[in-house]
Formats: structure tokens, C-alpha cells, sequence
């Protein structure tokens, strides 16, 4: 990158520059740029062992990279914890697992900032679980995914609602940034219109979202922009409406 | 406006529950069961030998159920973090022998008794908190299986115990102990039963009422989604397993109250008992769920369910036999008709 293209970069919201990550022999991730601005949907495709996984491991700061900066609002940030990136406005749906299947849906979107009680019992970490059923419910609504009874435990819910469940959590904490992880996976095609819906009104909404997806026509049609990873590396990164569905496969399998 | 959207959410005004529903789930709860199977016990028992109904009775299993429920109550919040702590047993003897040398040697310096107790217990606490952090570390950061690495721990304080005594039973304590072992108020409840049922009290609140304990199910039902919802979960872990080694030394302290020594081999098999109890009570091995009343009741049938035996003149050979019995017909109530793989309950 030259110079005036990196000044580029650190003007959006979310910024990667020159990460790599490599677990012993298998470089996972070679001298990678990434970025998303406020307001922007950029889809993240690529085959199975692009380093897509790697790559948001980083976003969210579970994996810590080997070499490389991390830029939030123009400042560099380093993240030793997911918890870290979570203070800072960065919330992600993890493929499958963001969700705790024993657990009521409020005490899954509460997970990690649930509401304790007022006074004496809060200090002792006691739950006010009827506040944060009654807020789960709201927000889950508010974000225009159905609301499964809030005291349920996950594990009875369907695949659907459970997935309604994990985004419904990210939306409703995410401050900036977005990060949601093959998000219509296991979903039909009414539900991921749904979803495709949640993600346009985060964007309205002025958060940064990055969406991951094997569903080429779902990331034609809800992205600004996609970049595409291929071997640790970056192939391409550019408008959304300068793809199409050919052009994209191509990109992703490097076939000609 | 956001609409409100879909199926989804029709399905779930479906799921409304009737009330039918609602008091079969209650019949359905284990706590229910196994109260229903406590009860049921107590009058069997009763029927055959009428001393099986009374205060002394009671206060005998009180005794004798007050250690197993302490080291039962750290199995359910170590086993619903989705680990297990086989040192248990092993802590108790330690912390009992600990606490039984302590107090024998301050008094034969000359120190006033209550200031030796509260010095050999605290010393007891130390040992059971140190097993414990020593548990956490190593599943933590060391890595170590939770079964593997407590097995280890469940060797070092047992052969501990046995270093430190020189194998022998360590007699000598003051009056004052026995005393307050053994004074029952209302017929049946002694000072250290009253503080053991304070005790499960506060972490029944606190395992089912507080962050700690909601954080605890989110680490056995996900591990990674409890991490990334930002709970540090090493750190965690550590706590749970200092819980249950500092819970394991006080019922090496209350055995130590009740017989005036200690002895580097009580609290043997103290782990099995404990993991019996907790499993009777429906705390299921994959971690996420199971209630402190569940394992409650699960030490009062098993503790019962032995006293009972030697009141009606079974043999004590039998009692490991009866105890696995329960265990399969608890079990295996609870997880009637539930569905799911093969030993999945």
C-alpha cells in the first residue's frame, strides 16, 4: 500500500494493516489489509482455509496476530482478550457456537453483562433476571427478530430461533463495529431474508458490519463491498456491483 | 418500525404452556422425585424399625450427612462447570489432620483453647484453599484434564496426611471441640450442623441467584461462548475449584468437631460419595445444568438410606450395593423417557 492509500485506511471506523498469523508451519494469514467503515456492510468470502476464520478470530480478538496493527477510529488498539474488543463497541457471531444451549435466551444476550439487582443484594452479584428478561425481549424485538419467550432455555428452541437468538445479541450490544459469521447458516430462505434484513438496518443504524457467508447471492445482495481471501492472502477488494456471480467464484477459487 | 416478523415468532406463541403442562413439568422436576423417593425411604424404614422415625435418628444422619453435602455442594458447581474434582475426599482428611496437629500443638503450649480452634481452622481453610487453587492452576493454565489433574492433587494430599502423621490418628484436642461437635440444640442440631446448613443456604443463593453461579453454567454449556462473551474463564475455573477445596476442608473440620481427631485416613472415598450425591440430585456430568436442592437431597437419601440400612439390621457389606442401587434407579427416573444417545443422562 502507499502511503496515501494506508491515511485511506485508518480513516475508517475498523482498520487491519499488515497482519500475519501463522500457526507452526501453516501461515494462516500473509500480510493482510482489512477494513469496514461506519455505515458499510463488506462481505468477507473465500474457501475453506482462506484464513477467513483466522481473520475474524483477529476482528474480535480471540486470536492475537503474529505481526500487524489494529486500528479502531484511527487509533491502533491491540486486543488480549475478546473482552477487550467487546468493551470497545466490537461485537461478533461466531459460526455455531456464540451460544450457551443450557442457558435461558435473556441470560444468553445478558451473557457477561448481566443486570444485577439494586442495593445491598447487587453488591453480593445477585441477578435481576425479570429486568433483563423483560430488556432481552425488547431488544431482540427491536432489531426485528421474532422474540422466543425469554425465560426458555436455549436448548428447546429451534435452529431458527436460535440463531435469531445469537444476532439478536450481537445487534443489540454492538456499539460499532459487527462481525457476524456465516449468520444464515442452517436458516431457510425466508428466515436468511430476515436476517439480510437485520443487516441492512444495522448499517442505516451507522454500525460497521462485516458478514461472512458461503452464500454468494446472499453476500451479492447485502454487501457494499466484498473482499476476498484466498490462501492467507488478499485477491481482490472491491465494489460489490463490480462482481458478479461468476467473477465472484472465480475470485474465491482463483480458477480462470 | 421494525415489523414483527415471521414464524418464528407464531411457533413460539404455540409453545404457550397450558396449564396442564405446567404441573407435568412440575411432577417431572427431580427435586420433586427425589423428594417423593426420600419420603417414601423414611417410611419403608420406619415400617420396619419404628427408632428409624425419631430425633435421634435424625440427628445421627444430620451428622453424617453434613460432610458429604459439603463436599457435594463443590462437586455441583466444579461438575456444572463441566469438570470434576476428585480430590475431595483427600482435602478432607488433610484439612482434619492440619487442623487436629495445629490445635494439639498450640494447646500443649498453653494457649487458651477457642483462640487453638480458630487457629485450626483457619489453618484447615488454608490447606482446603491451597488444594483448590493448586486444582484450578493446573486445569487453567497448566491445561491438565480436570480429571487427571484432581486425581493428582486427590494422591499428593492423601500421602500428605499420611507424611504428616506418621499414619496415625492425632487424639488430643480440647474439651471445647467436643463440646461443640457434640451439643445438640432442639434435640438434633448441633453448632456445626446449624453453620452447614447456613453454609448450603448461601450457596444454593449464590450458585442459582447470582453472576457467579450463572457464569459458572455458561462456562460446562459452552465454553467458548462464555469466553467470548467476554468472562474470563481461567480465572473462573480457579474459583470454583477453590470453592469446593475450601468446602471439603470445613467437612474435615466439622469430622474433626464431631470425633475430636483426626485421622489421616478419614474422608477416604470421600470423592465417590460426593460425586453419588451430586449425580442422585441430577447434576449431569456434561456440565450446564443441575440444582444445589437436587444434590441436597441427593446426600440426604444416601446418608439416610445407610443409617436406615444399619437400623434394620442389613449387614454394612451391603451398603456400597444399595448405594449404586440408587444411583441407577435415581438416575435412571429422571432420565426416563427424555430420549437422547445411549449414558447420555
Amino acid at each position: 500500500m502507499n502511503q496515501k492509500d494506508v491515511a485511506k485506511n485508518r480513516r475508517r471506523l475498523y482498520a487491519v494493516e499488515s497482519i500475519s498469523k501463522r500457526y507452526g508451519n501453516v501461515v494462516a494469514l500473509e500480510d493482510v489489509d482489512f477494513s469496514v467503515a461506519a455505515g458499510e456492510v463488506v462481505g468477507l468470502v473465500g474457501d475453506n482455509g482462506a484464513g477467513k476464520s483466522t481473520l475474524v478470530g483477529i476482528l474480535s480478538g480471540v486470536h492475537m496476530p503474529d505481526s500487524g496493527y489494529i486500528f479502531l477510529n484511527g487509533e491502533e488498539r491491540h486486543w488480549s482478550s475478546p473482552h477487550d474488543a467487546l468493551e470497545a463497541g466490537i461485537e461478533t457471531l461466531y459460526q455455531d457456537s456464540g451460544i450457551a444451549l443450557d442457558l435461558t435466551v435473556a441470560a444468553n444476550v445478558f451473557l457477561g453483562r448481566e443486570i444485577l439487582k439494586k442495593g445491598f443484594l447487587g453488591l453480593f452479584g445477585f441477578l435481576a433476571n425479570r429486568e433483563m428478561q423483560e430488556h432481552a425481549r425488547k431488544e431482540l424485538e427491536r432489531v426485528g427478530i421474532a422474540a422466543p419467550p425469554a425465560n426458555r432455555p436455549v436448548s428447546k428452541l429451534s435452529g431458527g430461533q436460535r440463531q435469531a437468538v445469537a444476532i439478536g445479541r450481537a445487534v443489540a450490544w454492538a456499539k460499532k463495529v459487527i462481525i457476524l459469521d456465516e449468520p444464515t447458516n442452517h436458516l431457510g430462505a425466508r428466515q436468511s431474508a430476515e436476517v439480510l434484513d437485520v443487516i441492512r438496518q444495522a448499517r442505516d443504524r451507522g454500525l460497521a458490519v462485516v458478514f461472512i457467508s458461503h452464500t454468494l447471492p446472499h453476500v451479492l445482495d447485502v454487501t457494499d463491498r466484498i473482499v476476498v481471501l484466498r490462501l492467507g492472502e488478499i485477491v481482490a477488494d472491491q465494489a460489490t456491483s463490480t462482481f458478479t456471480h461468476e467473477t465472484l467464484l472465480k475470485a474465491i477459487t482463483g480458477l480462470r | 418500525m421494525t415489523k414483527p416478523t415471521s414464524d418464528l415468532l407464531l411457533q413460539s406463541r404455540r409453545e404457550v404452556e397450558t396449564r396442564k403442562q405446567r404441573i407435568a413439568s412440575f411432577v417431572l422436576r427431580q427435586d420433586f422425585i427425589l423428594f417423593i423417593i426420600f419420603i417414601v425411604m423414611v417410611g419403608v424404614f420406619s415400617a420396619i424399625n419404628p427408632r428409624f422415625f425419631s430425633v435421634a435418628a435424625a440427628a445421627n444422619i444430620l451428622q453424617d450427612f453434613s460432610p458429604v453435602v459439603l463436599m457435594a455442594t463443590g462437586q455441583t458447581f466444579v461438575i456444572a462447570s463441566r469438570g470434576i474434582d476428585l480430590s475431595v475426599g483427600s482435602t478432607l482428611g488433610l484439612s482434619g489432620v492440619t487442623m487436629a496437629l495445629v490445635i494439639r500443638t498450640l494447646n500443649a503450649a498453653g494457649l487458651n483453647p477457642i483462640a487453638t480452634i480458630v487457629l485450626g481452622l483457619a489453618a484447615a481453610l488454608v490447606v482446603g484453599g491451597l488444594i483448590g487453587l493448586a486444582n484450578g492452576l493446573l486445569i487453567s493454565y497448566v491445561r491438565i484434564v480436570p480429571f487427571v489433574a484432581t486425581l493428582a492433587t486427590m494422591g499428593a494430599a492423601a500421602g500428605t496426611s499420611l507424611v504428616i502423621t506418621g499414619g496415625v490418628q492425632i487424639a488430643g484436642a480440647p474439651r471445647a471441640v467436643i463440646l461443640i461437635g457434640n451439643v445438640s440444640y432442639f434435640g438434633m442440631l448441633t453448632a456445626p450442623v446449624i453453620v452447614v446448613l447456613f453454609i448450603l443456604f448461601i450457596a444454593w443463593a449464590s450458585l442459582s441467584r447470582t453472576r457467579f453461579g450463572r457464569w459458572t453454567y455458561a462456562i460446562g454449556s459452552n465454553l467458548f461462548a462464555a469466553r467470548a462473551a467476554g468472562i474470563n474463564v481461567e480465572k473462573h475455573l480457579v474459583k470454583l475449584y477453590m470453592l469446593s477445596g475450601i468446602l471439603s476442608a470445613l467437612a474435615g473440620a466439622f469430622v474433626y468437631f464431631r470425633l475430636g481427631s483426626g485421622s489421616p485416613l478419614s474422608g477416604r472415598g470421600g470423592e465417590l460419595s460426593a460425586i453419588a450425591a451430586a449425580v442422585i440430585g441430577g447434576i449431569s456430568l456434561q456440565g450446564g445444568v443441575g440444582r444445589l436442592t437436587g444434590a441436597t437431597l441427593g446426600a440426604l437419601i444416601t446418608t439416610a438410606v445407610l443409617s436406615g440400612l444399619i437400623l434394620i439390621g442389613v449387614a454394612p457389606n451391603w451398603q456400597q450395593i444399595v448405594v449404586a442401587m440408587l444411583i441407577a434407579v435415581a438416575v435412571g427416573v429422571q432420565g426416563f423417557g427424555r430420549g437422547g444417545r445411549p449414558g447420555e443422562q
